[in-house]
């Protein structure tokens, strides 16, 4: 499944569905889950006060490791120096936390932007070490913004709020009024289609 | 009332800028407010209407420019359901900002529950602050359905003219009940205003908010002030020195028939109400002088000729 395959925004009129696709995906950009959500439809109803939304999350966005976003290699043998050039800038902030954590502030140098330089004993160990250490998960953070998608794009007066969430699906509705089971099903039934388009 | 006055805003460089504000002086015109901002400086001013030019001219000369500014001398209240990411910063501050650069002052104000379509309410508190403006406008989202029957009731109780904002193009102002003029294509965003569709409504929305103002001050026209606002800023800069340490950006506010003074009530209320005119009169002779919602501010409402029996 490719990222965002299906994108669907419908309303009563249709015109208004698309300024709210331009909502949606706007904050889609904003929270970087791009790449974590497969296909998504977004039904909005104001005459009922209704806002479903349905989304199957892509399986598997893996575990960024050092090795995926940089080069380690040894720089100067004699100084017993490791140095990292990163080819992915995007994980440099994530990064430097761990590296400040595990030699200390004042011992990670940056001489230029791209390029980190770290001392140890043992050169060869700690380049394996770096090699296979964990940057980033991005699924620890799915949920929670997941969650504030769903509560930035609804209409902000829909404060009742229903959702489920798996590991391939988020079912969410939301209205002013108490939530009909009917809403309910009608959302799962939406996701059931997501499901099964091909 | 002597000259008739344009609003012009002037921007440029700071260096010589005060040859403007002395010539402005010179010729019996008013500076309304400055911004200094690095190397440039914003002037809005009301020029008399026959000295444009020497102004355009000496502008020219200091490679700054100069263009008609025609909210110039108003307050509008710019009011968004509430102040939750879905309506802040964008479209409500777009549309402050677009505003502001035809020369209003304008305040941002988010209501505590306005937002929803049954459950939307405004409280008595926030209706006063928002009668305290010359006019409102109000931003009501994208769905036609909650423009049309749901969000008009926040217009309820609002005694200026209220201007309304939403996304559908082809709605007409009679259909949303209370509101005095509907400005489309201004919806729900969460990116800046900046397309050239966007910025198009957004001039749309502004000529129609010339359009209030411009009515409103042909009302003001059939039955004058007893001061123009700008003559009243004037004599607080001259007689109450206390005003140069506000650090609000416009320490006086002007309106189209009164102004906001942002000094502690309690303790200036007694020198605003004191200001001495040249032709012998004060300026509680002629304006209602009131504690404003806004903070401990100062509210003067001017009364009209028909009133006080005197123009100064």
């Amino acid at each position: 499944m490719e990222a965002l395959e299906t994108f669907i925004v419908e309303s009563t009129v249709p015109e208004e569905g698309d300024a709210y696709k331009s909502i949606v995906a706007d904050i889609i950009t904003e929270l970087v889950l791009g790449g974590a959500i497969g296909r998504i439809k977004v039904l909005v109803r104001p005459e009922e006060s209704l806002y479903l939304m349905a989304i199957i999350l892509r399986g598997g966005q893996p575990t960024v490791k050092l090795s995926d976003i940089a080069s380690v290699e040894i720089g100067d043998l004699t100084k017993k120096e490791v140095r990292i050039s990163i080819t992915e800038e995007k994980y440099l902030p994530e990064l430097l936390e761990l590296l400040w954590a595990r030699y200390g502030r004042a011992k990670v140098f940056q001489p230029e932007r791209r390029t980190l330089v770290m001392n140890a004993e043992d050169t060869s160990a700690e380049i394996d070490f770096l090699k296979d250490m964990v940057v980033a998960d991005p699924k620890r953070t799915l949920q929670s913004r997941l969650v504030e998608m769903a509560i930035r794009a609804t209409p902000e007066g829909f404060r009742v709020r229903y959702h489920s969430m798996d590991p391939h699906k988020f079912v969410f509705v939301a209205s002013e009024d108490i939530i009909k089971p009917e809403w309910i099903q009608e959302a799962n039934e939406m996701t059931t289609e997501l499901m099964e388009e091909k | 009332m002597a000259a008739i006055l344009e609003p012009y805003i002037y921007e440029g460089g700071v260096h010589k800028h005060s040859l403007i504000t002395e010539l402005l002086e010179d010729l019996g015109g008013y500076l309304i407010q400055k911004v200094p901002a690095a190397t440039e400086v914003t002037l809005v001013m009301l020029i008399p209407r026959d000295d444009v030019h020497l102004i355009e001219e000496l502008g020219k000369k200091l490679l700054g420019k100069l263009t008609r500014a025609p909210l110039t001398g108003t307050e509008i209240a710019v009011v968004s359901p509430t102040l939750a990411s879905h309506h802040l910063p964008h479209s409500a501050c777009d549309v402050a900002e677009h505003l502001r650069r035809s020369g209003a002052n304008t305040n941002m104000l988010g209501l505590a529950r306005g937002m929803g379509r049954r459950v939307s309410l405004s409280d008595n508190y926030e209706r006063k602050l928002i009668n305290e403006h010359d006019l409102a406008v109000f931003s009501f989202g994208t769905f036609r359905d909650c423009i049309i029957h749901k969000k008009p009731k926040l217009l309820e109780g609002v005694t200026v003219p209220k201007v309304v904002t939403g996304g559908p193009l082809d709605i007409k102002t009679e259909d949303i009940a209370n509101a005095d003029i509907y400005a489309g294509g201004i919806g729900r965003v969460a990116h800046r205003l900046r397309k050239s569709g966007e910025l198009d409504s957004l001039d749309a929305m502004s000529e129609k908010v010339f359009e209030v103002v411009e009515k409103m001050r042909e009302d003001l026209a059939k039955d004058p002030l007893a001061v123009l606002p700008a003559r009243v800023m004037k004599e607080i800069h001259e007689q109450i020195p206390e005003i140069f340490d506000v650090l609000s950006p416009a320490p006086v506010t002007l309106q189209l028939d009164g102004l906001r003074v942002k000094l502690p009530y309690e303790q200036f209320h007694e020198k605003v109400e004191n200001l001495e005119f040249d032709e012998g009169v004060r300026l509680s002779d002629m304006a209602a002088i009131t504690l404003s919602k806004m903070k401990d501010y100062i509210l003067v409402k001017i009364k009209r000729k028909s009133e006080v029996g005197f123009t100064a």
